[in-house]
């Protein structure tokens, strides 16, 4: 039976890989249809998506902003909590990483309708800015457990000797603490960045159909029918994820980040 | 010592201002647009798309009754809920019950090759539901996917000729020619599973990933055949990560959305659809649609508490 474990371990790959293969072919196609196999390839449609066709290209300049604006907005907002948490352990500081983490638990939708509510009074809807902070607070949960990871990995010796020798906070915090957790911050950083490109539902309430972004043109599209340039889109952002997450694990310690014990390495 | 004082005084101050308005943005960002939900949904819509604040439960009333009430009683939000939950509870277990296997197969690899596994799984996971709909929507297409494979590969034509082929008829999964997968329940759950399969792994992956191996290899040289050891120490050991991932991909599922607008019949749509209908659609009844958001929060939160309540029960039994 020791086939029956690599060959379980094969069919889930097969599983998971397939619908991206799917896409990633059918972006091939020089007709106006979604067809696998592709029919006569060509990379026009690459140049159709990046350069060509207006919409494809606002709507990605817009993923970009709003996710690099998220990503630092999340990151930022998520270092004072987290290091709040780490010194002092206080009841106003858990009470704050909880309330913030709160959009995460629950189901998105809800925060959506919540948050077109919201910008609706603040003259925020529709607006990009809005948007990125959107997203900035939809994903917050994520810096503040991945830089919490990161403060509990400082070793406490580092701390004593720094003190013994007269460091202050602040001095601490700048030769210290902060050069050692800064594999987590960019862990953090480009988590956000890949999952607010990503992101579906809290885009489509606040944006309020003002502006698109990748996925709410790829969304508004897939109503009208598949076309193959859209498919470019999907590979564009596979590579992308791809790429961070494999400097996140290059630059990081992946396993550990997502809770691996180190003692237990086999 | 005079010095230190009083430059400590503006430090602490300093401190409490920052916290306070770090305070003051989680309290914006994070919790008002809850808080807004719950104040909406007790508003009332007035003519032409706009609404007023109230103190109102009609909108709650509507969704257990419908919008006639009481000339006639319509189930329809009601029914969208119980497709909001069928979907998520169908594809959470599932995802659950096929994802567990394979992430305890991972953590027997050695730590760079987890690594690249573990990087194939976020890179999947991050893809956004939209892309995923459509994967599956043109493997699951008549033109070009699974039923045209399935059509030229002869085994659509060896079910009719065995019979089974009125069975997925019966299933709703074929017309009257061919085996159709899309509009169907069959669809939307394939979908689901997959949208979270990567989540299960992640989220089974701390948990599976520090079970004692030294525990293990005790039992098997004391003669316990593998699945002994499984349903003996690995599966006790981690029972509680496999009910809060159960419970986490249930609620993450509950709000899906894209995936049920195109694989969905229409007549089996969830709340979530019924929600942005409601609010920017048609209607414009933002009221309503805030009412329906807290009913699904409130139907999720009730099963969450079910949920613990059962784990923390079974374990009280066991003691």
């Amino acid at each position: 039976m020791r086939w029956v474990r690599p060959l379980y371990m094969a069919l889930s790959a097969l599983f998971i890989a397939l619908p991206i293969v799917v896409v990633c072919a059918s972006a091939l196609n020089s007709g106006r249809a979604m067809l696998f196999p592709p029919e006569d390839p060509t990379l026009d449609r690459f140049l159709a998506f990046f350069v060509e066709e207006e919409i494809w290209v606002t709507a990605l300049r817009h993923s970009i902003i709003i996710a690099l604006g998220a990503a630092a907005l999340a990151t930022l907002m998520a270092w004072p909590i987290a290091y709040q948490i780490w010194k002092r352990k206080d009841g106003l500081s858990k009470l704050i990483a909880g309330l913030a983490s709160l959009p995460f638990a629950l189901p998105p939708i809800v925060f959506g309708v919540g948050l077109s509510f919201l910008w609706s009074f603040t003259t925020g809807l529709g607006e990009i800015w809005a948007g990125m902070v959107s997203h900035a607070a939809f994903f917050l949960a994520l810096p503040l457990v991945i830089i919490s990871i990161g403060l509990q990995s400082i070793d406490r010796a580092h701390l004593d000797a720094a003190a013994t020798m007269g460091a202050g906070e602040a001095v601490t915090f700048r030769t210290l603490i902060f050069p050692q957790t800064l594999p987590y911050t960019a862990s953090a950083f480009f988590f956000v960045l890949v999952l607010s490109f990503n992101e579906f539902i809290i885009m489509f309430f606040v944006s309020s159909a003002a502006y698109s972004t990748v996925t709410l043109q790829i969304f508004n599209s897939l109503r009208n029918g598949f076309t193959p340039t859209m498919a470019v889109g999907a590979i564009t952002f596979i590579l992308a994820s791809v790429l961070v997450f494999a400097l996140v694990a290059r630059f990081g310690n992946l396993p550990k980040l997502l809770g691996a014990d180190d003692s237990n390495a086999p | 010592m005079t010095v230190e004082a009083s430059s400590l005084a503006p430090n602490g101050f300093r401190r409490l201002a920052s916290r306070g308005l770090i305070l003051a943005l989680v309290l914006f960002l994070s919790v008002a647009p809850f808080l807004l939900v719950i104040a909406v949904s007790l508003g009332q819509k007035i003519e032409g798309g706009a609404w007023d604040w109230g103190l109102t439960f009609e909108n709650y009333q509507r969704f257990f009754v419908g919008g006639d009430w009481p000339e006639s009683w319509s189930p329809l939000h009601l029914q969208q809920l119980w497709y909001s939950l069928f979907y998520a509870i169908a594809a959470s277990l599932l995802a659950v019950v096929t994802a567990f296997p394979f992430t305890w197969a991972m953590t027997q690899l050695s730590r760079r090759t987890q690594a690249l596994w573990l990087i194939f799984f976020l890179t999947s996971l991050s893809l956004s539901e939209v892309f995923v709909a459509m994967g599956w929507d043109v493997l699951l297409s008549n033109r070009s996917g699974l039923p045209m494979l399935l059509r030229e590969g002869g085994i659509t034509q060896w079910l009719k000729e065995v019979g089974w082929f009125q069975t997925f008829r019966d299933w709703g999964l074929a017309n009257p020619r061919d085996l159709r997968f899309k509009p169907t329940s069959f669809a939307t759950i394939l979908t689901m599973t997959y949208l979270v399969w990567p989540y299960a792994v992640i989220l089974l992956y701390p948990a599976l990933s520090r079970v004692d191996r030294s525990m293990l290899e005790a039992a098997a040289t004391m003669g316990a055949k593998p699945t002994a050891v499984m349903l003996s120490i690995v599966l006790p050991l981690v029972r509680l990560s496999l009910i809060g991932t159960t419970l986490l991909l249930f609620v993450f599922l509950l709000g899906a959305y894209v995936v049920v607008a195109v694989f969905a019949e229409p007549a089996k749509q969830t709340l979530s659809i019924a929600i942005y209908e409601t609010i920017h659609g048609l209607t414009l009844n933002a009221p309503f649609g805030a009412a329906q958001a807290i009913l699904l929060l409130v139907a999720a939160t009730l099963l969450l508490i079910i949920g613990t309540r059962l784990s923390r029960a079974r374990r009280v039994g066991e003691g």
